[in-house]
């Protein structure tokens, strides 16, 4: 084999990989995903703080089956981006998985910040957890889920 | 099982990195292709016209909002080539470091 060929070769097999990692980069949910998942969080936090029980259990159904019927569509991750639709194969299966565990853990933060919150002796504990959750989900939703992708190698 | 077939259409460097992002999408619009390529409106529509006429690529307008979009996908059979055009490369890499090692 021509050694310039086999140079060629790998140069245009290293090209594909290229290729391929740039349109992995756009595995995401969409940006409006993330401000609504803010949005319900700071609703849930006001109704956690002054509603009624009865209609804090409703709004968390309501959140959790509005969040269900979302999900069935963009947790594969291939619609992070309005440019490219990202294929099954390259968006792999991990992905779900990958945003289900972090809503898990802000759920974690939201209660442990609370607490802190509420142990700092301040009023409206829920309420003030909630909105600092909330700006970090709307904010920093897409990065936390890039480097949550990345540490699992989702 | 995928049959090595070097492919001359897909192998110019310009062409391949093009083929090679549609292969990892459903579909890319055309104003992603360019800024991911780094190539100009004309050189873009140019490779995708001869992607197009060989059956490679498929590419559709839709209007969203006030503007037309672009949105070009690879065929089945530009898939194909494209899977055995990789097949190729990776024997000529493996033969050439057979030979080497």
């Amino acid at each position: 084999m021509d050694p310039v060929a086999s140079q060629d070769a790998g140069e245009a097999l290293a090209a594909v990989a290229h290729a391929r990692r740039q349109v992995a980069e756009e595995i995401g949910l969409p940006r409006g995903y993330w401000w609504a998942m803010a949005a319900g969080w700071v609703v849930l936090g006001v109704i956690g703080e002054f509603g009624p029980s009865w209609l804090v259990i409703v709004a968390t159904v309501l959140f959790g089956a509005g969040h269900a019927a979302l999900a069935s569509r963009l947790l594969d991750g291939r619609r992070g981006s309005d440019g490219v639709r990202v294929s099954a194969v390259v968006a792999g299966h991990r992905t779900p998985y990958v945003v289900v565990g972090m809503l898990v853990l802000l759920v974690a933060l939201t209660v442990a910040a609370a607490l802190l919150i509420d142990a700092d002796g301040a009023g409206h504990a829920a309420l003030w957890a909630a909105v600092v959750v909330a700006a970090v989900v709307g904010f920093g939703g897409p990065e936390i889920l890039r480097t949550l992708r990345r540490w699992v190698r989702a | 099982m995928t049959t090595a077939r070097f492919d001359e259409l897909i192998h110019p460097a310009t062409r391949l990195s093009l083929v090679a992002t549609l292969a990892a999408a459903d579909w890319a619009e055309f104003a992603y292709l360019r800024d991911r390529l780094g190539l100009s409106d004309s050189a873009l529509s140019k490779q995708l016209a001869t992607l197009e006429e060989a059956g490679y690529v498929a590419t559709e307008r839709r209007l969203e909002g006030r503007r037309h979009k672009l949105r070009a996908r690879l065929t089945a059979a530009g898939r194909s080539a494209f899977e055995g055009h990789v097949a190729a490369l990776e024997e000529i890499v493996a033969a050439a470091g057979l030979a080497t090692g």
